[in-house]
């Protein structure tokens, strides 16, 4: 049977419900699901009704954002219907007042950055810049996509909009910026996956633009002699690259370097960016770059597939040997020293390279989280890989925990079931 | 008390470590809201995770609920045992077991008080950034539960930003740990969702808590204002232009009256409508620039007077004023009922005007010292609970004060938490399917409701009226 009939009664009543320019009867193989419809409800009502529909059918959708992290987490091959979320528009609010803002959840981020930065003549920033360019909204806070900037997205939501999986539309938090009325389910939707509820719309604290901004560089050779640089009240961001990656920057930027470097942004308020500045102009080898925009170069790289992609925390005091690990396995390194993040990844096309190259990837990410004292999770691998693979880790411990959630939240598994650490 | 679950305590932590007899339980009746009590069917005290995983396995056995307990200083109720529940009080667990000062982390049992690790992290050149008023009595394991805040919250975050791990014993007695030291989350981020849960879904045995640097400068303001309104304006002319200081307080003239009269008085003119104490810190070249920006802004306000403190003892005196706040008033009547709501910044002005007149309409000693930067309001109510008239007026204006708060896009509470305080106010703000959500959180990790049962969601007598202002949401429809 094809897998538009498969959902063929399905379709009549979301058609009913959602009108039928939202649903769309397709034929589409994607995380391991054959897809039957696609349906794009809007806010409020519309995706309620669609939830409940889905329950009653006990039919699973696989939720979409912008797309661009399609490939995050475990296959859902139980999806018989993408749930778009592009149509997920309620009205915005910015209070730049305030600093906060209500934003939707199917809008591209880029689109609302520039909103706000209109709207508040660019005195306050979203401080969320997640890979990948359409990302949207939602699918930035259901991944808990951090960039190169903004390391949590979690810190920046302080209310949400979730419709359940029940089609039950609730609120948490709120606009203000300090609340603890009730429970922080925030905190648990941010980086769910989408396997709890769906998200429409974010109270969001809104960032004041810096004053002042510089980028440098300079020749450091591991993370971890790059931490007071990383951790100097003016910096904003550090990135410590190895050797391939600096290599990369420079051919981007028409420089030569031949060794692992540190890059960082220093931004705030003028003087101090300024002194900070002076400092770096004294080191040995450091470089300011006036060229080119390093940090959106930063964020596009981690957003361009490469195939394997693990990211691995560790303790400020073992980030040396956590590179220095996943160097010996193979891969290029990008660490952001500060907040004790690695990305590692290593070109990956299935059917050319082998299940050595998976095997040794995941051997050196377990062993670097374990020298770091922290976890891993694998942010890329193609979807052979994630069929059979845990993508997070050890989730052993706190599976239980995870599975009664998902049994709370979504009973009837109709929201990206499998997806999340432990396929719950 | 079952006599049997009694002696099996008795077995798990000495009998020494299990107290039963009235006057025992005599302080355990109440937290730091006085006004309301329940008497525990006994306390017993822990010496560590084995202790505490054996004891709640014994509550579950035998159908009793638990409560865990820090100092006792929250101001919702949280720590009462209601249903004539058990006690698990913290105290003996008050090690700090590892501090690392190139990792930034420090891994503490709950009953280590707040400024103590501060303290003890300050030869490294750091300190634990949460700072509530109640620094020097209250736990880190409360903190955790209640995601305390505290003047300095608005530059740093609440508890919640700063815990990275913690170890946990579920209400079945099982023990998971939640987080890694790193602070990176692999799946649900359950220890988000446990800071906040008011010892609802466990008893925390450990938590690893990030430490900040100590800044490099900082400098301290006091802006004397004629009214308190202008003050507040001053504060809403900071967040518009960007500045985040490391706090922004409020204390008003009745505030400074009862300080300047008691052991805390900081040589504040009691004339003044209100002081805004201004905190800034970072590197120094930064925090010049920022003072001056203070200054303008409160001039620009109609500040009578904006002083820089010269040293660390003027520093000290400015905040005297804020930090002897609640002693102070302790000295007014028997009673204080510290309120706890905020609001958009931006209308702290007119809420504060509100609040004064409802204060006054219900003929009360109310005052005002606040994290203004923050929005987040503690009007305290002097009074004596003695006087039962009194006592229902107190109730009354606390109650249109949750809802004029509410009206404006505030929230009930910004850092004492629900408890037993609030728990039928939460309808204001949230609608039944928001607290079913809220409820399958606490299902999923205690699906017997034994772990401090009775707190934080309404009683059945109560019922929703979600208010379409509450949280700003009357410019956001719900489809
Ligand atoms: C190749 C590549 C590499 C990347 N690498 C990194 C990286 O290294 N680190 C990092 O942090 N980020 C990384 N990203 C992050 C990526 O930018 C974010 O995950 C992104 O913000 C997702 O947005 P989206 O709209 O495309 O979501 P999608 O990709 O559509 O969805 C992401 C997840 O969120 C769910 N979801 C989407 N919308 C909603 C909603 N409204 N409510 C509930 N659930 C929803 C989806 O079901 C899915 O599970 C990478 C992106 C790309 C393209
Ligand atoms: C004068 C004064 C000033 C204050 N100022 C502030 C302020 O500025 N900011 C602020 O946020 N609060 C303030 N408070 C409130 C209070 O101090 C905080 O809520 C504090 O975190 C409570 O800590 P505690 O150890 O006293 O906890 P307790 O009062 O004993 O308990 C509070 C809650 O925590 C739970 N709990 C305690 N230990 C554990 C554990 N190990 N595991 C799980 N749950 C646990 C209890 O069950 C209860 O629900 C103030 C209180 C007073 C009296």
């Amino acid at each position: 049977m094809s897998a538009a009939a498969d959902v063929g009664s399905l379709a009549e009543g979301l058609r009913r419900e959602l009108g039928a320019p939202a649903v769309e009867e397709i034929e589409l193989d994607l995380e391991g699901a054959r897809l039957g419809l696609r349906i794009a409800p809007g806010p409020g009502g519309a995706l309620g009704a669609a939830l409940r529909l889905l329950g009653e059918a006990a039919t699973p959708a696989l939720v979409r954002g912008g797309g661009t992290r399609s490939a995050f987490g475990h296959p859902v091959p139980r999806a018989r219907v993408l749930l778009e979320t592009r149509a997920l528009l309620p009205p915005t609010v910015v209070d730049d007042e305030d600093g906060i803002a209500y934003l939707p959840a199917g809008a591209a981020l880029c689109d609302l950055r520039e909103h706000v930065r209109k709207v508040s003549e660019g005195r306050w920033e979203i401080p969320l810049d997640p890979p990948g360019d359409s990302s949207t909204l939602g699918g930035c806070l259901a991944a808990a996509a951090a960039g190169p900037l903004h390391a949590a997205p979690r810190d920046a939501v302080l209310g949400l909009d979730v419709t359940l999986a029940s089609g039950e539309p609730t609120r948490c938090g709120g606009r203000v910026v300090k609340n603890v009325a009730g429970y922080d389910l925030a905190k648990l939707y941010v980086g769910s996956l989408g396997t709890l509820g769906v998200i429409e719309g974010a109270w969001l604290r809104l960032q004041p633009a810096p004053e002042a901004r510089e980028v440098w560089w300079a020749p450091v050779d591991d993370p971890r002699q790059a931490l007071a640089a990383a951790r100097a009240a003016s910096t904003r961001v550090a990135a410590w690259l190895s050797r391939e990656v600096a290599a990369e920057l420079g051919a981007e930027l028409g420089e030569n370097r031949a060794g692992p470097a540190l890059l960082v942004e220093l931004a705030g308020d003028a003087p101090a960016v300024e002194a900070e500045a002076r400092a770096w102009a004294g080191r040995a080898g450091a470089q300011r770059l006036e060229q080119g925009d390093p940090m959106a170069w930063l964020r596009a790289r981690q957003g361009r597939p490469r195939g394997l992609r693990v990211r691995v925390a560790s303790l400020a005091s073992a980030l040396a040997e956590v590179a220095r690990i996943l160097e010996e396995h193979g891969a290029q390194v990008l660490a952001y020293p500060a907040r004790g993040e690695l990305h590692a990844d290593v070109d990956f096309s299935p059917g050319v390279s082998g299940d050595a190259t998976v095997e040794r990837i995941l051997r050196g990410a377990r062993l670097a989280a374990r020298a770091g004292q922290g976890d891993f999770v694998v942010e890329d691998a193609p979807l052979a890989i994630r069929e059979v693979r845990e993508m997070f880790g050890d989730p052993e411990p706190r599976l239980a925990l995870f599975r009664a959630l998902k049994a709370q939240y979504d009973p009837r598994g109709i929201l990206n079931p499998g997806r999340q650490a432990g396929r719950v | 008390m079952a006599p049997a679950l009694e002696d099996e305590l008795r077995q798990v932590v000495g009998s020494s470590h299990v107290l039963s007899r009235p006057e025992e339980l005599l302080v355990y009746e109440a937290d730091g809201l006085t006004h309301h009590s329940a008497t525990p069917r006994a306390v017993v005290l822990p010496a560590d995770k084995t202790e505490v995983v054996q004891i709640v396995k014994r509550c579950r056995a035998h159908g009793v609920p638990f409560v865990p307990r820090g100092a006792g200083t929250g101001l919702s109720g949280g720590a009462l045992a209601l249903d004539g529940g058990v006690v698990i009080e913290c105290a003996r667990m008050n090690r700090i077991l590892r501090i690392d000062p190139e990792d930034r982390i420090a891994v503490v049992q709950p009953g280590v008080v707040n400024a103590d690790l501060s303290k003890r992290v300050a030869p490294h050149g750091l300190f634990y950034a949460p700072d509530p008023s109640s620094q020097q009595a209250c736990t880190l394991g409360g903190n955790v539960a209640e995601n305390s805040g505290g003047p300095h919250t608005l530059k740093y975050g609440t508890t919640t930003n700063h815990v990275l791990a913690l170890e946990l014993v579920l209400p079945d007695g099982k023990l998971v740990q939640l987080g890694s030291a790193t602070g990176m989350t692999v799946g649900y981020d359950l220890v988000g969702a446990v800071v906040g849960s008011e010892g609802t879904l466990g008893v925390v045995t450990e938590a690893t808590m990030r430490l900040s640097p100590i800044p490099e400068r900082v400098e301290t303001l006091l802006g004397i204002f004629g009214e308190v309104v202008s003050a507040c304006r001053a504060v809403g002319r900071m967040i518009r232009s960007g500045l985040v200081p490391a706090a922004l307080e409020i204390v008003d003239r009745r505030t400074i009256e009862a300080v300047e009269a008691s052991v805390y008085a900081a040589g504040l003119p009691t004339d003044a409508g209100a002081v805004l104490i201004v905190e800034v810190d970072g590197p120094a070249p930064a925090v010049a620039r920022q003072v001056e920006r203070v200054r303008e802004h409160c001039v620009a306000e109609g500040a009578d007077q904006v002083q820089v403190a010269r040293d660390e003892a003027e520093r000290q005196r400015f905040w005297r004023a804020r930090k002897g706040a609640f002693g102070a008033m302790g000295r007014l009547a028997p009673d204080l009922y510290v309120h706890d709501a905020v609001v958009p910044r931006r209308k702290l002005p007119e809420i504060l005007e509100s609040i004064c007149e409802i204060g006054d309409r219900h003929g009360l000693r109310l005052s005002n010292v606040f994290h203004a930067g923050d929005g987040n309001l503690h009007p305290n109510i002097s009074f004596d609970r003695r006087d039962a008239d009194e006592m229902a007026r107190v109730l009354a204006a606390g109650e249109e004060i949750l809802r004029t708060c509410v009206e404006a896009g505030g929230v009930i509470s910004g850092e004492h938490g629900i408890g037993t305080e609030k728990r039928d106010f939460m309808g204001l703000l949230y609608s039944e399917a928001d607290l079913e959500a809220m409820k399958k959180l606490r299902a999923a990790f205690d699906p017997t409701l034994v772990c401090n049962p009775g707190k934080l969601f309404p009683t059945t007598r109560f019922c929703v009226e979600a208010n379409p202002k509450a949280r700003g949401y009357d410019q956001v429809p719900l489809g």
